[in-house]
């Protein structure tokens, strides 16, 4: 026993099976991905930034500004103005907006939307929003529908 | 001609290995630390002030914010807490969802620690080899729940999503592949000459000590004192799962290091039977449109991967708390770092504050 210590001492014996360890990860595949030039696929519920869309059948408007998203958004960065249909039915949009420097990503508007099955706002995919000044980040309802042009990386 | 004189060093806020924006103030001996003052507060929101502006539902992405590293955790308090108070029941396939959530979620956290830890004493390998296989857990959660590191994945009353479909296949494929790849871990680091060097006899707290300071969780366990709130007082389905609860003997690093790297083990047992008994049915229990708690307390603990990580809800009826207050286990356990430090040298204070496993978004909230 006292020489089994001895020579695992001697032999620095842990210390070559954590090269070992090291060497049979070489040649485990790669798992990261060389951003921009490639992006990884999400799953369907990722939450990027909230966006608006409209009925993809009819293409109408599905916000009824019933106003519960903009209660619910912990920090207060949906704004909506609206008005009265002219025939009597209902609301409809003056403007819409999000800010997106104080959205947290929470999906918590997404919740109480009663426009089932298809939620008028809705966690999108884009999460590529760097700008240069602060204004714009302060989205207006044409961009949360459309969606902002997304810059192409080329290598 | 010579003359020898105490010395104060600053150590953070901005050094890698305080985790965060901790700032010790060393009094220093030569090479000996002979008092230490830890001055926190560079991260303070202000959370538990804020609580009480907002109503129940928009309180949890602000959980999320508190210990970042194990959010899930912070989620899974807070919605207990609210569900104590008012009486829900929730459904038990949202119930099993959560504890698999969060079990992996501890290791998850533990694997942030580990790498962290080693990392900070010299061990880089283990960094790399932990984020490689956190990233499979983030994954996981995202498929779930949509976010990474700021899940915001339960709510009052149950879960706002049933697991996506094939997601059990894949916890199930972690669950398998998982303990080669600790074992890989323990290869590198369990037997290793320097790290046995810098970790065995280093920030030796005992169990009274301990127990005086308030610390729980790892280090708790590692001075030997068997107490875990899964056991103590076991919420959510806890009670019917088989685990064990590791104990330590030496209370020093090491041993919490053998402690974290069972609980791994033991977490994924409970992520097996957990995954085997999934009940099908509902994740969302009858819950009233508005959360309006009735006048009253409640104090709700869970045992989160730093240690018993608390709720307490004055209610008077409206639906704001009236008064929030978080326990959080990491400002706890800092507490007891000035007396584990004493009269080690400065590279060691790095190697306790790794092993105390403290996350500033929960030391100052």
């Amino acid at each position: 026993m006292k020489i089994q210590a001895f020579l695992q001492k001697v032999l620095l014996l842990e210390l070559w099976q954590g090269m070992w360890v090291t060497l049979k990860n070489q040649f485990r595949p790669h798992i990261t991905v060389e951003y921009p030039k490639e992006t990884v696929e999400f799953p369907p519920r990722f939450r990027g930034v909230p966006r608006l869309r409209k009925d993809p059948q009819t293409g109408e408007e599905l916000c009824v500004s019933c106003l519960l998203c903009e209660a619910i958004c912990p920090t207060e960065c949906i704004s909506i103005v609206s008005e009265k249909r002219p025939d009597g039915k209902g609301k409809q949009l003056i403007s819409f907006t999000i800010n997106y420097e104080r959205c947290c990503f929470c999906g918590l508007c997404v919740d109480p939307c009663p426009t089932k099955p298809i939620t008028a706002i809705y966690m999108s995919h884009d999460y590529e929003f760097a700008g240069f000044d602060r204004d714009s980040y302060v989205t207006a309802r044409e961009e949360l529908v459309d969606g902002k042009p997304v810059k192409i990386y080329t290598s | 001609m010579f003359r020898t004189e105490m010395m104060d060093i600053n150590m953070g806020p901005q050094h890698p290995s305080t985790h965060g924006v901790l700032r010790l103030k060393l009094l220093l001996d030569g090479e000996t630390v002979t008092d230490t003052d830890v001055l926190i507060g560079y991260l303070h929101r202000g959370v538990e002030k804020l609580c009480e502006s907002k109503n129940y539902h928009m309180i949890e992405p602000y959980t999320d914010r508190l210990d970042y590293v194990a959010a899930m955790y912070e989620n899974l308090g807070y919605v207990e807490t609210v569900e104590k108070l008012m009486g829900i029941t929730v459904p038990e396939r949202a119930e099993y969802i959560r504890v698999i959530t969060a079990e992996l979620q501890r290791i998850a956290s533990h694997l942030v620690w580990l790498g962290t830890h080693a990392l900070d004493i010299g061990a880089m390998t283990v960094f790399f080899y932990c984020f490689r296989e956190r990233e499979i857990l983030l994954d996981l959660f995202e498929a779930f729940c949509g976010a990474r590191l700021t899940y915001n994945a339960y709510r009052i009353g149950g879960l706002p999503w049933d697991v996506p479909p094939g997601w059990t296949d894949r916890v199930r494929h972690f669950v398998k592949i998982f303990p080669g790849r600790q074992q890989e871990y323990d290869t590198l680091l369990t037997k290793n000459r320097i790290w046995l060097g810098r970790t065995k006899g280093v920030g030796i707290l005992k169990a009274g000590d301990a127990i005086d300071f308030g610390v729980s969780g790892p280090c708790l366990r590692a001075a030997g004192v068997s107490y875990d709130v899964r056991k103590a007082h076991p919420y959510s389905v806890y009670d019917r799962f088989l685990f064990d609860i590791p104990t330590g003997e030496n209370c020093d690093t090491y041993d919490r290091y053998l402690v974290r790297m069972e609980e791994m083990r033991q977490s994924l047992r409970i992520v097996q039977q957990a995954l085997d008994g999934l009940p099908a049915g509902e994740v969302m229990g009858k819950v009233p449109k508005r959360i309006k708690p009735p006048v009253g307390e409640v104090y709700h603990t869970v045992e989160g991967p730093r240690g018993e990580l608390g709720f307490y809800i004055v209610s008077q009826g409206e639906d704001k708390p009236y008064r929030m207050r978080f326990r959080s286990p990491s400002f706890v356990n800092l507490q007891a770092l000035p007396h584990m430090v004493k009269g080690s040298l400065v590279a060691d204070v790095v190697a306790v504050i790794g092993t105390l496993d403290i996350v500033l978004g929960d030391v100052d909230r």
